[in-house]
């Protein structure tokens, strides 16, 4: 019998080996965001940022690179700002109560550098130089001077990876800032596109697409991109909008940390709530 | 006879900084090389199926770590990318297999696997254009990879490359 199993791993031990590490490998995917695998990833992540980040410092002028910091902190308050006011804008025009908006401007940035970037189709992601240690957390919504990047999806204490908005495990509830129109933002076929858009929606090409109010990932208004084109018009009940996005992905190298959780404020306001009825 | 297992694991560490620091300047519309592949392969030639398999697992995990994609979509990948190129790492044909326009091929080949195991586990999405997702996903990445596989075995010494 023994016989029997060794000639048969002689034959066939590349097969078996190739079969196990596969097993191996589908049962590490559904690990995938489990804490302990988080806290690999951020070991390992961290320790490759180091030099990159130690790359990078010896190529960039130490002084270019404050002011480019200074300057584009106050471009991206400013798109904040502007994000806002637009919104105002539009509710005034409608003669709604704009009491109730969330003020913007006043979120605190927390400025960074984009250390090193993964180029991909599917899953594009950034590794910035913010960490724990600086009150970075995953799922804080990182933007740039031109609007929103992506997520912070993975922290270690001086590195975050942040999942761009070319990554297509990212789904965003967006809306078009003129007609109020929602809609699921997702990276799809290599571009990004606003899902399931019903054939009644009057979104047109050129109009703002900014983060809506009801996002659940990204408690703050920022603009995302511009629609482009809609497609899918012949077939199905639904159309898809392509939204070219304002950030050049390939381009951006400062980006800013907004340290706010969505989910984390929901859990407050729902707290809070009960605490009242209490 | 000297133990040059080893000697792909030394290489990673610079070639994973690589890919996230030179790579993006040399990417067209979203499309780069991955220059762990051609690491992976070239190694898996000069020595055998098994050491292919194990290596691109590692390769494949620590990949996915570093890069934050979903763990194991690579390391899958990977894995069947070094099983593959194992079939290419015969003794008495490796000299011509690692010549350029052959390492190349390879590379396509190997390339077009690699890229769909790794778009199937990371995106399986049944209302893509799957023509237009393997164009771009697999065959355009897997011609970028190659072309610069070429030209990495031309600049390889070829003392190195053999000995």
């Amino acid at each position: 019998m023994s016989k029997f199993f060794y000639h048969f791993w002689q034959n066939f031990k590349e097969f078996l080996v190739l079969i196990f590490l596969i097993i191996v490998s589908l049962y590490l995917i559904t690990l995938d965001s489990s804490a302990k695998t988080q806290k690999l990833r951020a070991m390992v992540f961290s320790s490759l940022a180091i030099v990159n980040s130690v790359l990078s410092d010896i190529f960039d002028s130490e002084d270019l690179k404050e002011d480019n910091e200074r300057l584009r902190e106050t471009n991206a308050e400013l798109m904040l700002q502007l994000s806002k006011l637009r919104k105002d804008a539009l509710l005034i025009e409608q003669l709604k109560n704009s009491l109730a908006l969330k003020d913007t401007s006043k979120l605190q940035l927390l400025s960074s550098r984009v250390v090193s970037r993964f180029i991909n189709n599917l899953q594009e992601t950034v590794t910035i130089d913010l960490g724990k240690s600086d009150g970075v957390e995953i799922g804080m919504p990182v933007i740039s001077d031109k609007g929103l990047v992506g997520i912070v999806f993975s922290v270690s204490d001086d590195f975050a990876i942040v999942k761009t908005l070319r990554n297509n495990s990212l789904n965003l509830t967006v809306k078009a800032e003129r007609t109020g129109e929602h809609g699921v933002l997702k990276w799809k076929s290599n571009s990004l596109r606003i899902i399931n858009v019903p054939k009644t929606y009057q979104i047109k090409k050129g109009d703002r697409i900014v983060i809506s109010e009801l996002s659940s990932i990204i408690p703050v208004i920022v603009p995302v991109g511009v629609a482009h084109s809609m497609e899918n018009l012949e077939t199905g009940i639904f159309n898809e909008i392509v939204v070219i996005p304002y950030v050049d992905f390939n381009k951006v190298e400062y980006v800013f940390v907004i340290p706010v959780v969505a989910s984390k404020e929901i859990r407050n306001l729902e707290l809070n709530l009960l605490k009242k009825f209490k | 006879m000297k133990n040059t297992s080893l000697i792909p694991f030394l290489f990673l560490v610079p070639v994973l900084i690589l890919q996230v620091s030179l790579i993006p300047f040399l990417s067209l519309n979203g499309i780069s090389p991955d220059l762990v592949l051609i690491l992976l392969v070239f190694y898996t030639i000069r020595n055998n199926q098994m050491y292919g398999t194990i290596t691109g697992f590692i390769f494949g995990g620590i990949s996915d770590l570093v890069f934050g994609t979903i763990l194991g979509s690579s390391m899958i990948a990977k894995t069947v990318s070094g099983f593959i190129a194992g079939y290419f790492s015969s003794e008495n044909k490796r000299d011509e297999y690692l010549t350029p326009i052959n390492f190349g091929l390879i590379i396509f080949l190997i390339g077009i696997i690699d890229n769909s195991i790794f778009a199937f586990f990371s995106s399986f999405d049944l209302s893509e254009n799957f023509i237009s997702s393997l164009l771009t996903n697999t065959i355009l990445k897997s011609v970028y990879t190659s072309v610069l596989s070429i030209l990495m075995i031309i600049v390889i010494p070829k003392r190195r490359m053999f000995e």
